[in-house]
């Protein structure tokens, strides 16, 4: 049942991490229950809601269908790296700030496929936005705030260079 | 309670951060599956293939023998029935003889791994003879016995297939139709919907029995040791034992015997030889449960978990971790939590179950179905006359909250609209699909819409303008409906006002080209309900307050955080009346062994009932600072003012404190600073009537939407543009966070307008109970893509009651989204839709009957001349 | 969580390795690309291989390259890849349309055109868990033995629900095999068929390794439509995709219409070749083609929306993408 352990080596924020996980594991249950990075959230574990989207080199991936081998050689950047050591990221304040995080369980997901719009356009339109949000589904805010948060930050990150 | 103006507050008023806000955008926020304990053990729930039948036999032998598995239990390990409402419990934590939906859960394992469990699960043999089944809520309000109702009649002769009648009327509804000038008449169906918070329900249940000898509570006492126990930490002695093979249920004996393997023989009267009970504690089984879950509710948990399990409720435990996400779906205790705790029970080891999405959509509890024939008759100027309403819900499997949404159904619509006359005749029956229950904006949801579409039908008649019509017909604040309940203030004239405004209305209304369109709605909604689910005199919330040295503070808060804020909200309301920064106060929340009991997240109650208890326990504590700090200066303490760190001399500002002195003076003077606040209920706001209690609530808040749409004549694809939301919070205590809630009421109306829906297959598709597609990608939930501009207007009414004036804001604001959009449609291509959801086949096939009827295009301009009746 | 079922993951180096895998563990593995399809199917117990062979990583199926007479795209390209690349867009926009509808942004990124190409159909009463399945009793396609959609016969009708092959049929694309026995070429008009179990003629051995299109399509005036339900994340409950070669006169000298998501491969619409030849695409003209396209289509309950209504929007949507058409 358990299938058969492997070492697999990944680099999750930064760090390179070595462990044993079941070999049919998905980079979202490696992450959450072997590495105890909890930040990224499963919601629907099939694809359909955004809530594990994590970074896989840079790129807003769903770490729920993704299995963990294919996370090796690349880096994953998760919620929990997205800050500094000097502080949250820009994003992070600004959903703080704009009430863009209600229950909060979309937030991590959510901050991942903003944060690589940010990367790729220092000044994105309302529209770049929605549709850098659309695979990610949140329950409670209807979004608005979101945006918000989002424009403020590039405008932060803009300002600052 | 007298107000300050907006001037004298420093805080409240003001956009505040989220206390815990930093810890959820950072990742850091703790949700019940975020926790793992050592030795932990993970469930998965068995469930039923048939949608009815008897349960023959269960066998678990075979799973009990899989290597790995630690305990099997089933229903017969808890047969105590268990509902929220105490007057219909009429379920058990998992099935005992009878399944009555597929998905109905009927054993559960506790394994090393999910992937042990589920495999054990297949291992299980279950023997059921099918029933006949009830699908159509008509065929079972029809039933005649026959065949086996869903559950047994409470009377002989009786239709074991309804929970609940309710019929009232108030004035004379024949007379005032008779004598109406217009009367129009309609069916409409509102279609399930379910709440679909992202987080799926988790639960974690430990168990720490007493020790062999102790009598009781001297073995499991427990010292907390950090803060907020959800960070994790086992406190206490740990019982966590490994299971050696054929001994692992009888790990964890309380009483030497091991018949605390099954907590239902465990009920029993204690073996000879057992301990004697402490004083007050007539529970079986002996050791403390903890039980950590996703729960809105952790008060009424608490209670059945004790209950149901038969532990002391002194020594059960229930820690809410953050909720991801509620919506009303988390509103009463689940199978889930109960079989974390047999399964702890019988294990000794802590064991987590987690829903898969699919299972979600089965624990549903999710928006009733509502079939409803409405009557609404007016006079010549637009002035209600009477409303005639019949209504059938379809309540799924089980009661849960049915009888409070069967009143619901007809109380809460008695404003902001004078009605003269009012009669509802509404039936909730059961039927072998997931239990339905409260899904934001119990009950009223529903009617609403089916209300206010015939306003914009009656407005149409007598020739106004529908906002026109519906200011015509305001109820006013500081009066009674006409079914006795008592509102206080009423700010839903500016609502009107301030949709009308900002949608541009005048120039829009009737006036745009073929195919769009822009509709008007308004609602109200309770600001808690006037009493406890089960019936008690003590208060609905309470929070203690605690001054450290250091100045700060501590807030002991039993509210549920379901994203709402309300644990933000009694910072804001300490650090406000106590004259210190927010981030001097420090809630510890969501644990019942140190959390004064706030009954819960549900019925908008929170911001209202906690905020006036946490203003309780602030103000006690206020005054004993400010006499300390008179007494030193020798001056009157009304002249004393905390504010912005400091006390001050309000005379002579330059005369102050740092707020930290203040504090040690009063501590020195006083002892330990420490108050409890709490608040109950007015208990004269209900109409004297059987029921009339229902839908009574210490305030109201009031609702207007206007939404602007775009129809596709071609394929029926609406495509709503903007919505307005005007909402009468009474006061905005933290305007971003109403802001939110307001926005975010009005994307779930919206979604259930146009996309939403909790169905099932019938015969011709497959099989019949079957839910349609229990997942996220086939119930529909907008995306960033299809919602519309969302504009949230505050009005402020400041209610006399309100904590600082302030009503709820969490559910009253989604209620006009879904007529507003109907009415919307109307405006746009002449089809009046009267079944949800707007979807595009259903608006298509409104637009061919509208094409084949004539009555396809713009409808006429309100003239105001004359009555066309 | 949603479990997968045990597996032993492969990440081969080059396509010789991944077709040597699977002859090593035939009738125990399958082939992943981005898995956005395949693992939520075994999350379902749809398939349950105890090997997985990894091609994302296969140089040999990257790059976007115009080669001869080709566009040719590896098939481990991500359909992000393929809507962002400006060959793709300025060669043929409509294919970065259709690869840039698919799915939400995330899966995008993670899906590749070769998995798209190979995408399992879909149904109602197919893509569920195994608890729901055998709830209902299982079909025809997975473990049953009946088909609850036309409920009579021995065949499956499940859904073809991939947007990039109707448009890949307009532009004329070859599919590039390769197997034990080497490689072939499978012009895509030929590779599927009404069989909803397995509805390509791809041997369980073969790789897709690339897909070449020719450039002369690139003077064909494409489009696509979609019609689903939310603006995102919904698979199709229809796709048009057409193209036509207009003369400088306006006059029409070859069209090709393909619908799919109604049955289990993707129809070519027929004789729309006679209705336009030497015609312009003009209001008649279009409402003739849309009203031929509508004749041949019939939705079935595969898929669980009103099939009337869908049946009704063949004609809509075939306009809307001559229209497209005309204007480009
Ligand atoms: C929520 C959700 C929504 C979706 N919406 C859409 C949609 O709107 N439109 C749409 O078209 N799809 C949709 N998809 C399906 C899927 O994301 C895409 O079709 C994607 O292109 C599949 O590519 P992949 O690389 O992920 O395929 P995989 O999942 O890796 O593979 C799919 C199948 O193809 C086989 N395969 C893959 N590559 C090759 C190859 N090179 N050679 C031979 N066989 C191969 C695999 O063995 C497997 O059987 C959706 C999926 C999800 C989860
Ligand atoms: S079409 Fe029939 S056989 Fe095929 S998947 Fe659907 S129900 Fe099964
Ligand atoms: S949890 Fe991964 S998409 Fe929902
Ligand atoms: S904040 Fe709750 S789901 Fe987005």
């Amino acid at each position: 049942m358990a299938g058969t352990t492997e070492v697999v080596r990944l680099n999750v924020n930064g760090d390179t991490r070595e462990v044993g996980v079941p070999t049919h594991y998905t980079l979202l249950e490696t992450l959450r229950y072997v590495l105890a990075l909890t930040g990224s959230k499963q919601g629907c574990d099939k694809g359909d809601c955004g809530a594990c989207t994590v970074l896989l080199d840079g790129v807003p991936t769903l770490s729920c269908i993704t299995p963990v081998w294919e996370a090796e050689g690349k880096s994953v950047t998760t919620v929990e790296g997205l800050a500094g050591p000097s502080g949250p990221h820009p994003l992070q304040d600004e959903f703080d700030l704009n009430g863009a995080a209600q229950c909060g369980f979309c937030t991590p997901g959510i901050l991942c496929s903003a944060a690589a719009l940010l990367e790729r356009t220092g000044t994105p339109t309302r529209d770049e936005i929605k549709e850098a949000l659309a695979g990610n589904l949140c329950r409670c805010t209807g979004y608005t705030k979101i945006y918000d948060a989002i424009e403020a930050a590039a405008e932060r990150m803009s300002a600052a260079g | 309670m007298s107000h300050k103006s907006k001037s004298d507050l420093r805080l409240i008023g003001k956009s505040q951060r989220k206390i815990e806000g930093l810890a959820k955008s950072t990742g850091r926020a703790v949700y019940t599956d975020d926790l793992a304990f050592p030795g932990m053990l993970h469930g998965k729930i068995l469930r039923s293939p048939h949608p009815h039948a008897r349960i023959l036999s269960v066998d678990v032998s075979k799973a009990e023998a899989l290597p790995g598995v630690h305990a099997v239990v089933t229903g017969a390990d808890m047969p105590v029935p268990y509902g929220i409402i105490p007057w219909t419990p009429d379920e058990y934590p998992l099935c005992v003889d009878r399944v009555r939906y597929i998905g109905d859960g009927v054993a559960a394992v506790a394994a090393v791994d999910e992937d042990t469990a589920l495999a054990a699960l297949e291992l299980i043999d279950v023997e059921y003879e099918e029933l006949p089944a009830f699908f159509d809520p008509v065929d079972a309000v029809e039933a005649d016995g026959s065949t086996p109702f869903i559950h047994d009649a409470k009377k002989p002769g009786w239709n074991g297939n309804v929970t609940k009648k309710v019929k009232l009327e108030f004035g004379d509804v024949e007379e005032l139709m008779d004598s109406s000038a217009v009367v129009v008449e309609d069916d409409y169906f509102f279609e399930g919907t379910t709440h679909t918070p992202i987080e799926p329900h988790c639960a974690i249940g430990m168990w720490e029995p007493d020790v062999v000898d102790g009598a009781g509570h001297g073995g499991a006492g427990t010292v907390v040791g950090g803060s907020i126990a959800a960070e994790g930490a086992i406190e206490g002695s740990s019982i966590v034992r490994g299971s050696p093979p054929g001994a692992r249920n009888a790990a964890a004996s309380a009483d030497g015997q091991t018949a605390t393997a099954s907590p239902a023989k465990a009920s029993a009267k204690p073996g000879p030889g057992g301990p004697a009970a402490p004083p007050g504690a007539e529970a079986t089984n002996r050791g403390k449960l903890t039980v950590w879950s996703a729960t809105q509710v952790p008060h009424y948990l608490h209670r059945e978990l004790s209950r149901v399990l038969d532990v002391d409720s002194a020594r059960v435990r229930v820690i809410q971790p953050l909720v991801g996400g509620a919506f009303g779906g988390k509103s009463e205790p689940f199978d889930l939590e109960f079989c974390v705790g047999a399964l702890a029970m019988k294990t000794g080891r802590p064991v987590k179950i987690l829903y898969t999405r699919e299972e979600v959509f089965y624990a549903h509890r999710g928006r009733h179905p509502f079939h409803m024939r409405y009557r609404t008759g007016c006079d010549q100027e637009g002035k209600l006359q009477s409303v005639d309403a019949k209504i059938l819900l379809d309540g799924g499997a089980y009661a849960s909250f049915g009888l409070v949404t069967t009143y619901y159904s007809g109380q809460l619509l008695c404003a902001p609209y004078a009605i003269p006359a009012y009669r509802f005749d509404s039936t909730r029956v059961y039927t072998n699909k997931p239990a339905c229950g409260p899904k934001r904006g119990h009950g009223s949801v529903q009617p609403r819409f089916a209300f206010e579409v015939q306003l914009d039908r009656l407005a149409e008649r007598v020739g106004l303008d529908p906002i026109e019509f519906r200011r015509r017909n305001f109820i006013g604040e500081h009066t009674r409906t006409i079914n006795e309940l008592r509102i206080t203030s009423n700010g839903f004239l500016e609502c009107l006002e301030a949709v009308e405004r900002a949608s541009g209305w005048s120039k829009k209304f009737r006036a745009m080209p073929f195919g769009r369109g822009i509709g008007v709605a308004g609602s109200t909604y309770i600001s808690g309900t006037n009493y406890p689910i089960y019936p008690n005199e003590m208060p609905q919330s309470a929070v203690q307050m605690q001054i450290d040295r250091s100045g700060r503070v501590a807030v002991f808060s039993g509210a549920s955080e379901i994203g709402q804020g309300c644990d933000t909200l009694v910072a804001q309301i300490a650090a406000e009346e106590l004259g210190i920064p927010i981030d001097y106060v420090r809630v510890l929340r969501g644990d019942t062994d140190f959390t004064p009991v706030d009954l819960g997240a549900y019925s908008s109650r929170v911001t209202f009932m906690l905020g006036n208890a946490a203003i309780d326990a602030a103000r006690k504590l206020r005054k004993l600072v400010i006499d300390a700090v008179a007494d030193h200066w020798e001056v009157k303490s009304g002249e004393v003012l905390l504010a912005g760190g400091y006390a001050l001399w309000v005379p002579d500002t330059s005369r102050q404190m740092p707020v930290r002195e203040a504090f040690n003076l009063a501590e020195a003077r006083h002892g330990a600073l420490g108050a409890t606040g709490s608040y109950n209920t007015p208990k004269d706001v209900h109409g004297e009537y059987r029921g009339g209690t229902i839908g009574a609530s210490p305030a109201y808040s009031f609702t207007a939407h206007v939404a602007e749409v775009e129809v596709d004549p071609d394929t029926g694809v609406v495509h709503v543009k903007s919505i307005w939301v005007a909402h009468d919070c009474g006061r905005a205590l933290n305007p971003i966070l109403v802001e939110g809630q307001m926005e975010g009421s009005a994307y779930m109306g919206f979604g259930e307008a146009l996309m939403e829906q909790q169905i099932y297959k019938d015969a011709d598709h497959g099989r019949a109970g079957l839910h349609d597609a229990p997942s996220l990608l086939d119930y529909r939930i907008p995306t960033a893509l299809d919602t519309p501009e969302l504009e949230s207007l505050i009005v402020e009414s400041i209610d006399p009651e309100g904590p600082y004036g302030a009503k709820e804001a969490g559910e009253g604001p989604l209620h006009p989204s879904i007529p507003a959009i109907a009415n919307a449609i109307y405006d746009a291509v002449g089809v009046r839709m009267t079944r949800l959801p707007f979807s595009a086949p259903s608006v298509w096939r409104g637009l061919n009957v509208a094409r084949e009827n004539g009555t396809l295009g713009k409808p006429a301009a309100p003239s105001r001349q004359g009555v066309e009746v | 969580m949603l479990r997968l079922p045990p597996f032993r993951y492969h990440r081969p180096e080059s396509v010789g390795q991944a077709v040597g895998l699977l002859g090593e563990h035939e009738g125990d593995v399958m082939l992943v690309a981005g898995g956005t399809d395949l693992v939520p199917n075994m999350k379902h117990r749809l398939f349950e291989p105890g090997h997985l062979v990894a091609l994302k990583g296969l140089s040999e199926l990257g790059g976007i390259r115009e080669e001869g007479a080709d566009l040719r795209i590896g098939a481990a390209e991500t359909l992000s890849a393929v809507a962002a690349s400006p060959t793709v867009r300025r060669l043929f926009p409509s294919l970065a349309d259709a690869a840039g509808h698919v799915a939400g942004p995330q899966l995008r990124n993670a899906g590749t055109l070769g998995g798209n190409v190979c995408l399992d159909t879909r149904c109602t009463y197919y893509n569920q868990t195994e608890f729901w399945r055998n709830a209902l009793g299982y079909c025809l396609k997975k473990d049953g033995t009946v088909c609850h959609v036309t409920r009579v016969g021995k065949k499956c009708v499940a859904a073809h629900s991939a947007d990039t092959p109707p448009v890949l049929m307009t532009l004329g694309a070859t599919l590039v095999l390769t197997g034990p026995d080497g490689t072939r070429d499978v012009p895509i008009r030929d590779f599927f068929v009404a069989d909803g179990i397995a509805n390509t003629r791809r041997l369980p051995n073969e790789i897709l390794v690339e897909i070449r299109i020719p450039l002369a399509a690139a003077g064909r005036r494409a489009a696509y439509a979609k019609l689903r339900q939310r603006k995102s994340i919904d698979f199709p409950l229809l796709t048009v995709a057409v193209a036509a070669d207009v003369d400088a006169d306006g006059v029409v000298r070859g069209i090709d219409g393909v619908v799919t998501a109604l049955g289990s491969r993707p129809r070519e619409l027929t004789g729309w070749a006679d209705l336009s030849e030497g015609r312009t695409l003009d209001d008649d003209l279009i409402d003739e083609l849309a009203d031929r396209a509508h004749k041949q289509c019939h939705p079935l309950e595969n898929i669980i929306v009103d099939p009337e209504w869908r049946r009704a929007m063949v004609p809509v949507f075939v306009r809307r993408a001559l229209e497209k058409v005309r204007a480009a």
